[in-house]
Formats: C-alpha cells, structure tokens, sequence
C-alpha cells in the first residue's frame, strides 16, 4: 500500500528522478517539521528506508538491521526542524545520521563502563549551521557529483564502497581484495583527489 | 589557525564512521576550531550521501508495519517547546563540557618534573583506548621515543618543536613507528596537548626508565 501525496511537487519526485530530487525531499522534510505531515514522512521513509536497510546489512548487522532503519527512520522524524538545505542535502544528512545510529549502537555493544561517556554525536557532529568559508548550493551540485562519481573507475568505485557501505578499514579492504595496503591506499587518494578536483569546481 | 592537519584518509575514515572513538574524538576536537577540515569532512559526507544514494536498495517486506511504526511516532508538535535547543549551531570541542576552560586546573598526574597527563580513557569508554592530555612545562624536553602504532597529537595550547617542524595551537600531527623524535615544549608557555596512541609508546633513550606515558 502507497499513500498518495496531493501536491504536484511531491508527484514530480518519481517521475524526475534524474534531475534534482533534493529539493522534493527538502519540502517534505519541511512539512514534517511544520505540521507533523506522517503522509509526507511516509514518501521520504519510502525512499531511504531500503536503502538504510542496504546500508545495516552491508556493515553485517544481520537481523538487526531493522533496528538501524527505525532508529534512523525516528531520528529524522524527531529531527526533520534540524535539517538545513544550505549544509547537506537530504540524502546526506540521512547518511550521515545512519552511520551515527550504527557507530551509536556499536559503542553500546562495546562500553566498557556504564558511567558518563562521551555521546556519539559529539564526536561525530551534524552541525546545524554552515560555518566554513564556503558557500555552497548544494542542491544544484548533487546530481552533477553523483554523475562525476560515475565517471570513476571501478577499482576506486569498489575500495570507496567498502569503506562506507561496508565499514571496511584500509587493511581489511587490501585482504579482502588480495592487493597490497599501499595500492589501496594509491586507489582511495586517487578517488579523493578527483572529487577534491570536482568540488572546488564547484566551489563546494 | 591550524597548520597540519589530519591525513585525508583519516578525514575520510572519520566520515564514514570508520575510525576508533579515541581517533574520532581527536579529529572532532580538531574540527572545533578548523575551517578546512571542516569543509573537507563536509566533502566525504558528501560522498557518503551520494554513494548512499546509490546503494541497492533492499526490499521492504512489511509494509503493514510501516504504517503502524510511522502511525506510533510521537507528535513533533509537542517536542517544539525545546526550540531554543534546534538553534543552529556548528561544530563545537566535544571535551568543552567535560573539562575547566583553564586546563592548568586540572588534577594533573606527574610523571616526571616537568610532564604531567591527565587520563581521559573513561571518557571515550572502550577498551585499548588510550587518550590523555599531556601537559610539558616551557621549554622542557619529552625523552626520545618512538611508537608501536601511530601517535596522533593535538595542540590545546603552546606549542613544541621536533625534528621535523615547529607547531602551535589547533595543529594536528601524527607519528608513527617510524618516527624517532623528542618534543621540545616552547619557551614561552606550557604546551598542552591531547595525544592519542593506537600502541604503546616504546622509549629509545636512557630515559627509558620513566616510561611516563606507559603506565
Ligand atoms: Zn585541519
């Protein structure tokens, strides 16, 4: 079953995929926050929620993977006020909240004492408010960095998706790849240096 | 302003929640107070989101729970009251609410006279962390040491020299097994610093003896 969203806007979003998507979810992320939309809040759950579950089976969490998409999926709901187009654009302020959820739920398997520690979101923070000397329109560069990406080779493509699909250290992706730690290492600077290339293009 | 900073594949790892809490916790510190870092962090996110973007989505079978996991969610309406809370803020020192903004108040341990540390492993709360603040008087010299793993060193306040450069506040090094050095504190303050270890330190001198960041 598929709820069905009254506005046009939200009724472009499957159809133009290709074109820049962000600025759809943004909107129900904003109706979210105002009003408590849960018709909203199902098209974005729709869309990420499979993909949040891709992302736990991938870093092996096996039957609890569900548990990091509900986790994710009521963070943002709790959170969609905190979102700010200018900083990331949805897809990754979810990401980055997913792998807080996960780092969280690790840290709790792995607490060695019950008393105050450090919280995971101070360590690793989603500021709310763009602090850096860049400006950035996010929103315009996404599709054009998802597409630069494409453009990379595969051996580059397959390190970066083990370090942030599959939560792979460096050593662990040269084992599994059976090539030495210093070619993986070569591959991961060469994708960066592109991308570095890309975003200062574009002023990122 | 910082001057060295974290290796991009460290920034990297650290953006795809890669790294060990004690590794993370020093690069956040960093990132309080350094604006490239920032916006490099805020580039691998970005990847991060794209490569998200792209992931296999996996299928969804209970879509009849859905409904009713969206429909128990509790009124966002009711949370608002906490407005001042959702203020936009950037990055903050994660340590701030942890530690005396005058880090001389600290109860300092003394290793020898003139190097102090203060443990910090009950923070981070994982087991093999090994997080202190260090604490070198003006002018005073670490013994010659190197690493099993890698030192990473953040500078909270002062500075010191080694063999390969000269560093001040805000500034990110890190040494590894390679490395045989011998910080100098600079002459003018106390140079305190956050140091993380991902092995323990091996001394090479005749100061071997101390050990002071062993115990
Ligand atoms: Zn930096």
């Amino acid at each position: 079953m598929r709820l069905k969203i009254a506005t046009g806007q939200a009724a472009s979003m499957h159809g133009s995929e290709t074109s820049t998507p962000n600025q759809d979810w943004a909107e129900l992320l904003k109706r979210v926050a105002v009003r408590d939309d849960r018709a909203a809040f199902r098209e974005l759950y729709n869309h990420f929620a499979p993909r949040i579950k891709a992302y736990a089976i991938n870093q092996r969490f096996g039957q609890q993977a569900e548990v990091l998409v509900q986790e994710v999926m009521t963070s943002v709901w709790k959170n969609a006020d905190k979102y700010n187009e200018g900083i990331a654009n949805v897809s990754t302020w979810i990401f980055t909240i997913a792998r807080n959820q996960r780092i969280d739920i690790l840290r709790r398997m792995n607490r060695t004492n019950v008393e105050v520690v450090i919280e995971t979101e101070e360590l690793w923070q989603i500021p709310t408010e763009d602090t850096t000397v860049h400006s950035i329109q996010q929103i315009s560069t996404e599709s054009f960095v998802k597409k630069s990406i494409d453009t990379l080779p595969e051996e580059q493509m397959i390190a970066l998706r083990k370090v942030y699909y599959e939560g792979k250290t460096h050593e662990e992706v040269a084992e599994e790849l059976n090539i030495p730690l210093g070619t993986v290492k070569g591959r991961i600077r060469l994708s960066l240096q592109k991308l570095r290339m890309i975003f200062e293009a574009k002023d990122l | 302003m910082s001057h060295y900073h974290p290796d991009e594949l460290m920034l990297m790892n650290y953006a795809a929640g890669n790294l060990p809490t004690a590794e993370a916790l020093i690069i956040s510190v960093h990132l309080a107070s350094c604006h490239q870092c920032q916006t490099y962090v805020r580039q691998t996110n970005l990847l991060g989101g794209v490569l998200f973007e792209k992931i296999t989505p996996a299928t969804d079978d209970k879509l009849d729970d859905v409904d009713a996991f969206i429909a128990a969610l509790p009124d966002r309406k009711n949370n608002l009251n906490g407005k001042n809370s959702s203020t936009p803020s950037g990055y903050r020192n994660p340590l701030g609410q942890y530690l005396p903004d005058d880090l001389r108040t600290l109860a300092w341990k003394k290793q020898t006279n003139t190097i102090s540390k203060f443990d910090l492993n009950g923070l981070v709360g994982e087991k093999g962390a090994n997080v202190t603040l260090q604490k070198i008087s003006a002018g005073a010299r670490v013994p010659k040491h190197t690493h099993k793993g890698t030192e990473y060193t953040l500078i909270l306040s002062g500075g010191f020299s080694d063999e390969l450069g000269v560093y001040h506040k805000g500034d990110f090094i890190s040494r590894d097994a390679s490395h045989k050095h011998s910080p100098t504190a600079l002459q003018n303050e106390d140079c305190i610093c956050l140091t993380v270890l991902d092995a323990p330190i091996r001394f090479t001198g005749w100061m071997r003896i101390l050990n002071p960041f062993l115990s």
